[in-house]
């Protein structure tokens, strides 16, 4: 036991991350928006963490708050992600489908170039030595285990009540929904920010989690991996993001026995994935909807 | 800000533009017919180079599986090229097969067809890196026989140096545009072809064979990834079999600049795309990789049809 924990415990944490990651795509594709920005955010959460948690000129804050500045961290990079989400959030939405995701491609890639030129940012290192808030990684379970049960009691709540027939009402017809008298870019917006301070909150545990954040933190490559969570998982469900990264985020380590050929293996199981079942995981469970 | 530097630039941004171009013409054509982005292209073009580069050299590489396996044979560069794009196509074939015919039969969602088409291109770059290695490679001197490396002119006490890479890229990509709008616009098949990206049900009503001119497209499309991988891979290197990937983002910001699923707007976004990096103030070039996405994202809000792009009307 003592073994398999040590061995698979990371994993399992990071599946749950990854699995965060892939919510905070979900809460867009609610509202029928295919959006890759939370990754960005994802990467500024991690940011905005590893400043706090190493530059000098806060560390008389570190000494006064000890352990809480971990939640301190988490709520900055939340509220700074709201904010830059609205900004972002409003003229990205007006925007429908491939041109959305586009756009938020651009953003990812002009975020990452903009960070490289910045020195407190630590360039093309990054920043290393980010304090610890546990001993083991293993314990990391106490922030995104947390995390992860809220968002999903959150979505719960969600779609059992207005505001989130409205997104589903979003996605399923816009005209529609824009005709019965949904405001229809402000709800885009909402599904679009909540994402993007669930991603960052992630960034913010994750950069402790992880002792070092650079640029290879929040790519393109991470958002489209977050991308195949949900929809190899079920992009109708909550539930999906959990699965299709329990899936997807266990496949290299199952198949490093195979060593270099296992990430073609891993494309091919997307593929297949995608071919055979269309509406993810969960569609396995649901009873077949004619 | 002198005339020679003004032609320097003008000639490094047209010979790199054009062949963003070329490469993001692949992408246009298929989203013409089918509505969708196939993002294995840039895994083609990354292939595309590597290819040619062993046909061209005679050997696979130094420390992928197929290391130290010699070819019998040495091609001449022009043959290595056309041979590699034609295998680049038949990749193309290889990519519709997998992850695009069967979702497009069972009438799946577009959104998969993404997933499927960059699973795909995980197996091709993994398996680029798995046979070749992930080291960087760069065509020997020579491929281009005699010609001379670049011709220096001087322009009063200015010297601008036209490469012969650069006039080559440029007279190629060219060739290639105007051969691919005489085919659309000239020939039956052509003609066939913008029948379907039209309306695929109507074409096929019509006694079109939508399905073999889907692959056509993509057949066709692979050979602009590969050649266009071919050109960046002689001029800049083959940087490992991730190379692809930037310029596959990059050619994306190029087809929206110019309009998705336009032709002539592929050609001006790619030029557009290629002298804005070229004109960027040398204190500024640590930003270069960001300003297609910079361009993108200001056409997005002013023009999101693109510069050359039809405005879609909303159907009800």
């Amino acid at each position: 036991m003592e073994d398999f924990i040590s061995r698979y415990g990371f994993l399992f944490v990071t599946i749950i991350q990854q699995a965060l990651l892939g919510l905070s795509l979900y809460f867009p594709l609610m509202a029928g928006q295919l959006s890759l920005a939370s990754i960005g955010f994802y990467a500024l959460g991690g940011y905005v963490a590893a400043i706090m948690g190493t530059h000098p000129a806060l560390a008389p804050l570190r000494e006064t708050l000890g352990f809480f500045i971990f939640p301190l961290e988490w709520l900055v990079a939340g509220l700074i992600s709201i904010l830059l989400g609205l900004g972002l959030g409003f003229p990205a939405l007006r925007l429908r489908g491939i041109y959305l995701a586009l756009a938020t491609i651009a953003f990812v890639q002009v975020f990452g170039v903009l960070v490289l030129n910045m020195p407190i940012a630590g360039g093309a290192v990054g920043i290393f030595g980010i304090p610890q808030a546990f001993e083991s990684r293993l314990a990391y379970i106490w922030f995104f285990g947390p995390l992860l049960v809220l968002t999903l009691l959150f979505l719960k709540r969600l779609e059992a009540t207005g505001t989130g027939r409205l997104f589903f009402s979003i996605r399923e017809d816009e005209l529609a929904a824009r005709a019965m008298g949904v405001n229809v870019t402000w709800r885009k917006v909402q599904a679009f920010v909540i994402g993007c301070a669930l991603a960052g909150v992630v960034g913010a545990m994750s950069a402790p989690f992880l002792n070092t954040w650079n640029t290879r933190q929040g790519t393109f490559d991470a958002g489209v991996a977050c991308l195949a969570y949900v929809l190899i998982g079920g992009a109708r469900s909550k539930w999906g993001a959990l699965l299709g990264a329990a899936l997807l985020v266990s496949l290299p380590e199952l198949l490093r026995p195979l060593k270099d050929s296992r990430m073609i293996l891993n494309g091919l199981v997307l593929v297949l994935a995608c071919v055979y079942m269309p509406q993810g995981i969960v569609g396995l469970f649901s009873r077949r909807k004619s | 800000m002198s005339l020679a530097w003004f032609l320097q630039n003008l000639l490094n941004g047209l010979s790199i533009g054009s062949v963003y171009a070329v490469f993001a013409l692949g992408y246009t054509l298929v989203f013409s017919i089918l509505g969708i982005i196939n993002f294995a292209h840039g895994a083609v073009f990354t292939l595309g180079a590597y290819l040619t580069y062993v046909l061209a050299v005679g050997q696979f590489g130094l420390n992928g599986m197929l290391a130290g396996v010699t070819l019998p044979f040495k091609l001449p560069f022009v043959l290595a090229l056309l041979a590699g794009a034609f295998l680049s196509g038949l990749a193309g074939l290889a990519v519709e097969r997998l992850a695009f015919r069967p979702l497009r039969k069972r009438g799946a969602d577009a959104l998969l067809a993404l997933v499927s088409s960059l699973g795909v291109a995980l197996i091709l770059v993994n398996l680029i890196q798995y046979l070749f290695g992930a080291e960087i490679y760069s065509f020997p001197p020579d491929v281009f026989g005699s010609l001379p490396a670049a011709m220096i002119f001087k322009i009063g006490d200015k010297i601008v140096a036209v490469r012969s890479v650069q006039v080559i890229l440029f007279g190629v990509s060219m060739l290639l545009l105007l051969a691919l709008v005489w085919f659309i616009h000239f020939t039956k098949q052509g003609k066939a072809l913008q029948a379907t990206a039209e309306n695929p049900d109507t074409a096929s009503l019509l006694g079109i064979g939508v399905d073999t001119f889907i692959m056509g497209t993509f057949f066709i499309s692979g050979i602009l990834g590969g050649l266009s991988g071919t050109l960046i891979g002689v001029s800049f290197g083959l940087a490992g079999p991730y190379f692809g990937v930037a310029y596959g983002l990059k050619a994306l910001a190029v087809i929206v600049l110019g309009g998705l699923g336009s032709i002539p707007g592929a050609v001006v976004g790619g030029l557009v795309i290629g002298l804005a990096e070229a004109f960027l103030p040398p204190d500024m070039s640590s930003y270069k990789e960001a300003v297609a996405y910079v361009l993108l994202f200001v056409i997005l809000l002013v023009r999101p049809q693109g510069l050359l792009g039809k405005n879609a009307e909303q159907k009800v």
